[in-house]
């Protein structure tokens, strides 16, 4: 690419956004944990809003969903919907998680379940696995971001250094400012991604079809490739099976930073108002998956799918639109790497050095910090640009793993019986099964691995804690007078009123 | 305590977690096979109308159960 623009344009955003992102501290101090970790649980609706709006639309909605729309066709939209069932969970569940938090000090989704389970060694275990597929996801958005530099400077930053400077801008505003930092950045990216995705699927289209409107696109392809608009798709292999157990396991993989995200809430209030309208967040797909459809007729011969919105761009488009193209997609993969970053240190900190250790409070604070620097250039730099060819399975695992500490949350908001053995034993056996089948038996009767493993999972859980003994009886009350203040049920009867006043 | 689930205590509770458990059929297999058609509605995929009407449900749903814990004042 020969003009300077897309790449001037595209640093201007990485400029800007370490502006904001340093400017979120606003002169506190952020050594604490409950200040750096949690935003001191500040954020009010709109900033919550786009936090987990930005958060969840990474590098995928600009670069891998225009892929599988162009290569698959409208199975792409599974990601939608899940999507939107994920603000359905975080309407339910995070006002609850809120109010655990604010009432027992948590700050990470594993030392709430230390909590709940009074096991040390449980929370230690979650963090931990947990943090696998945090690093997968970290890495593989680190590449895009790379990426995207190496292309909107036309090979001029190399992936290497793409890397450092994607990384190193991140680390200084991370390290000064925190949630807060990831709060203000995500509320600039997400508000960028929505202008740049309708701006360039609006322009894509009119240069597609000479109009505006998308019916002329999908005419297009519904006379010419009828496949890429119904299930399974064009490559075959979306059935509805694993289209339902996709958005299924999707939806129970309760990730760490959505976690910390619905803890950095002002009250748990704001979480119900920033859940309830999350899903329309999600219309910034809708004009980036276009874009890949036209590219099945427009670019027929194109080697990486994945790349067909740049390339189109490039093709097609001014190259202010293709610089605020790099700017949205470097925006989508920062705003999704740095909330899983973040959340690594914040856990590996909290919930396994400072039991280790024996470390105060104090001193943790200040180790969450400076945790982000090892984390990024000696984990996920290496592995960002030596580009592991297994980091996408490791990441399908480290996903699959995610949707297996299911038990976990059903004794923590549905069943007081559940036991840390029966917790532990599901975990094991389902995570062991979502590894067979995603690695040497992949998605066996096109059912998604994390699905077999939570069919596996779920009847030991329940078999374990039933023949184990269960956790103290006064910790179990105190999280059920959150979980279900208005009384616990046999099947249709209340038989029990836990008075608890709400918290709003 | 040992045996007890958490279910839902009142009529709008049980109505809401009807709609919850609805929406996501919605969205899955088998209510999803019978959009699974090539026509188009108002130019775009009967798939892509329905997985939008889907996700605007959902606002929908939340917007209700807002309304209700607010009304019972209850989390």
């Amino acid at each position: 690419m020969s003009s300077p623009w897309p790449l001037l344009i595209t640093l201007t955003y990485v400029a800007v956004a370490m502006v904001i992102g340093l400017r979120a501290r606003a002169g506190r101090s952020m050594n604490s944990l409950e200040e750096w970790g949690v935003a001191g649980r500040s954020m009010g609706p709109v900033t919550l809003y786009l936090l987990i709006a930005a958060g969840s639309v990474s590098a995928y909605t600009f670069m891998g969903a225009p892929g599988w729309a162009y290569s698959k066709g409208v199975a792409v939209f599974y990601v939608a919907i899940y999507l939107a069932y994920l603000a359905l969970v975080a309407w339910y569940f995070g006002p609850k998680v809120w109010q655990f938090g604010e009432q027992f000090g948590h700050v990470t989704q594993a030392s709430a379940i230390a909590d709940r389970y009074q096991s040390p060694t449980l929370g230690a275990l979650a963090a931990l696995v947990m943090a696998i597929g945090s690093v997968a996801y970290a890495v593989l958005q680190t590449i895009g971001s790379a990426y995207i530099l190496f292309v909107m400077s036309g090979g001029v930053i190399p992936i290497w250094l793409g890397v450092f400077l994607v990384l190193g801008c991140i680390a200084v505003y991370l390290y000064a400012s925190g949630q807060r930092a990831i709060g203000r950045t995500n509320a600039f990216q997400g508000v960028l991604m929505l202008i740049v995705a309708w701006a360039v699927g609006l322009w894509a289209v009119q240069s597609a079809t000479g109009g505006l409107s998308f019916a002329g696109v999908f005419e297009r392809i519904q006379a010419d490739h009828g496949e890429f608009l119904t299930l399974p798709g064009a490559g075959g292999d979306m059935s509805f099976s694993f289209w339902t157990t996709s958005i299924i396991v999707s939806m129970f993989s309760f990730m760490p930073p959505v976690w910390t995200q619905w803890m950095s809430a002002s009250s748990a209030r704001t979480i119900r108002r920033s859940a309830t309208w999350l899903p329309t967040y999600y219309v910034v797909i809708l004009p980036m998956v276009v874009v890949g459809f036209i590219g099945i007729f427009s670019l027929p011969e194109l080697a990486r799918a994945d790349t067909v919105a740049l390339e189109y761009a490039m093709q097609h488009l001014p190259v202010v639109l293709v610089g605020l193209l790099g700017a949205g997609t470097l925006a989508a993969s920062m705003s999704s790497s740095e909330p899983f970053i973040h959340s690594i240190s914040l856990s590996l900190s909290k919930d396994v050095l400072q039991p280790v250790l024996k470390l105060s409070d104090g001193v943790t604070g200040k180790l969450a910090r400076l945790l982000i620097l090892p984390v990024m250039f000696l984990v996920v730099a290496p592995l960002a640009i030596a580009e592991p060819g297994s980091l996408v399975m490791i990441l399908l695992v480290g996903l699959g793993f995610a949707s297996q500490v299911l038990p976990a949350f059903i004794g923590m908001f549905f069943w007081p019986r559940a036991s840390r053995l029966g917790v532990m034993a599901g975990i094991v056996a389902g995570f062991l099964v979502t590894v067979v089948f995603t690695t040497l038996w992949p998605h066996p009767l096109g059912i998604h691995a994390g699905f077999w493993g939570l069919m596996i999972n779920l009847p030991i859980f329940i078999a374990v804690s039933l023949i184990t003994p269960a956790t103290n009886a006064e910790v179990v009350e105190r999280f059920f007078r959150i979980s279900a203040p208005r009384g616990l049920s046999y099947i249709g009867q209340q038989i029990e009123q836990v008075k608890t006043p709400t918290s709003r | 305590m040992r045996r007890l689930l958490v279910l839902p205590t009142s009529r709008a509770g049980w109505r809401l977690l009807i709609a919850f458990v609805a929406l996501v059929a919605a969205g899955t297999w088998p209510v999803i096979g019978l959009v699974n058609r090539t026509t188009l509605v108002m130019g775009l995929p009967l798939m892509v109308v329905w997985s939008y009407l889907v996700i605007f449900a959902c606002v929908v749903v939340m917007l209700i159960g807002n309304h209700i814990v607010e009304r019972d004042d209850h989390e």
